[in-house]
């Protein structure tokens, strides 16, 4: 394969770094109008999800074209059906983000919640396990997408205590009830990026590394350098 | 590779020479009983060089010289009291362009069988029907044993090729690019011929077709410059190969 598979090598990673930033973006947004309960930036991240569902379906059928008429082996192959999957996830993420920002519109538009859990803190650590999983994907580095499987873990914890805090404040305030289940929802789908990140990363490691690690937990986290594991623990 | 077969072959320390051109260097390799290998790398690696070792047919070419062993079911097929001729038969080579006898579709099939010293006519058409059958291309020519085989398409003449091969009963096929003269349909034909040969037979084949490679093998061997570089199971060579120069040939980065 020559330089003409090159060129469509070197452009379905500029197509996908274009597809990950506005999903980042998406993202961002839709944490920021939840966080400030900002309807305007809300419509926005609504409004431009269309962009990120047309990059996707333009993504797959470069890939579909590639395999079709290349028939691309090895780290080439890898690339590409990594890239497929990783197209799928990061779409999802712009629906999730979407899902925000709905729950944002809808909050923004009620009376302002006093839930003690530091909601921060998780859009924090899900934005930068997005962050660290297409990072990874664009310096093909397998370290840093390791990182990201065992951030999941901490996102997963926050959004039980999420769960639990919402839980009592239902109890004792019956009048909220509607806008606490926004509020949980929106917990729940900044969980579910969380999974797509890690989706992301692992296919990271299986495009690097040609090994597919997932639903093996204990294996990789036993095989990452001591130093991360400590800022795990 | 596949721990579970026998091996047919067992190359110990395989160094050849043209002359002074020093074209196989210390190879070593395992090949899997009923299984396909297949050989892969640029052009003047070795592999034809490699895969003529297997029966012998460098023997016919002035200046050749070969060191180390190629150990076939226990014995070593260069030591002395071995049969050359014996070799070949039990070790069938099919040519890179497909080279029937100028005689009778059935007269190609019947030679090697009357070089063994069969005469009988019911039990010579017997082994060319069978030969032809395994061949995938009896149909085609069942009506036409008579007629030249030159007579026929470069696809079917492979198959003829492969027939007349299998007539003498051999328990190993050498294939040499038996496609690259040939076009998609008959291609797919022979791919699909030396797939079914398997079960009986040992196959090896050398292709510079990396799809074809993926297609057919079982396990797969990476010539660089006379040397071995890779073998294994072609499924990992072909999605993780492990090392950086396979990876940069089955690629098209370089050869």
């Amino acid at each position: 394969m020559g330089k003409h598979f090159q060129r469509e090598i070197e452009r379905l990673k500029k197509n996908t770094l274009a597809l990950s930033t506005m999903v980042e973006e998406s993202v961002q947004k839709a944490v920021r109008a939840l966080t400030k309960l900002d309807s305007g930036l809300a419509a926005e991240v609504i409004d431009n999800d269309y962009k990120v569902n047309m990059k996707e379906v333009e993504l797959e059928e470069d890939c579909l074209k590639i395999l079709g008429l290349h028939q691309p082996v090895a780290i080439d192959l890898r690339f590409i059906i990594a890239v497929l999957k990783i197209n799928n996830d990061l779409e999802r993420i712009g629906d999730l983000a979407v899902n925000i920002a709905e729950r944002a519109a809808f909050l923004s538009k009620h009376k302002k919640l006093h839930v003690p859990m530091d909601f921060s803190g998780m859009t924090r650590e899900v934005q930068s396990m997005l962050r660290g999983s297409l990072d990874a994907l664009v310096n093909m580095d397998a370290k840093s997408a390791y990182e990201v499987l065992l951030a999941d873990d901490r996102v997963d914890a926050m959004n039980r205590e999420m769960f639990i805090q919402v839980q009592n404040e239902i109890r004792k305030n019956t009048s909220e009830v509607e806008s606490l289940i926004h509020l949980l929802s929106a917990s729940r789908h900044l969980e579910r990026i969380a999974d797509h990140a890690t989706n992301i990363a692992e296919d990271v490691i299986y495009m690097i590394e040609g090994e597919i690690i997932r639903h093996k937990a204990e294996e990789y986290q036993s095989d990452i350098s001591p130093d991360i594991s400590s800022d795990e623990a | 590779m596949n721990q579970q077969n026998n091996a047919a072959f067992e190359v110990e320390s395989l160094n050849a020479w043209y002359g002074d051109h020093h074209v196989l260097k210390d190879n070593d390799l395992r090949i899997d009983s009923k299984c396909i290998t297949a050989l892969i790398g640029p052009s003047g690696c070795g592999k034809s060089t490699f895969i003529r070792c297997f029966n012998r047919m460098n023997d016919f070419i002035p200046n050749f010289k070969l060191s180390g062993k190629v150990i076939f079911e226990g014995q070593d097929l260069y030591q002395p009291q071995v049969d050359p001729i014996e070799v070949r038969l039990r070790i069938g080579l099919v040519f890179q362009k497909p080279n029937p006898f100028p005689k009778s579709i059935y007269d190609n099939i019947a030679y090697g069988p009357r070089l063994q010293g069969i005469k009988d006519r019911t039990k010579l058409d017997s082994i060319v029907e069978s030969s032809l059958k395994k061949a995938a291309i009896w149909d085609e020519v069942k009506d036409k044993l008579k007629k030249s085989a030159l007579a026929l398409s470069g696809g079917q003449q492979q198959r003829l090729c492969i027939a007349r091969t299998l007539a003498v009963e051999p328990e190993v096929i050498l294939l040499d690019e038996p496609c690259s003269a040939l076009d998609p349909a008959a291609t797919s034909k022979i791919e699909e011929l030396i797939i079914n040969l398997k079960e009986n037979y040992t196959v090896i084949i050398v292709t510079h077709n990396m799809q074809q490679a993926g297609r057919v093998s079982d396990n797969t061997v990476f010539f660089f410059n006379g040397v071995i570089v890779e073998s294994g199971e072609t499924k990992n060579i072909f999605t993780k190969p492990l090392k950086k120069q396979t990876e940069d040939y089955i690629t098209g980065r370089f050869g």
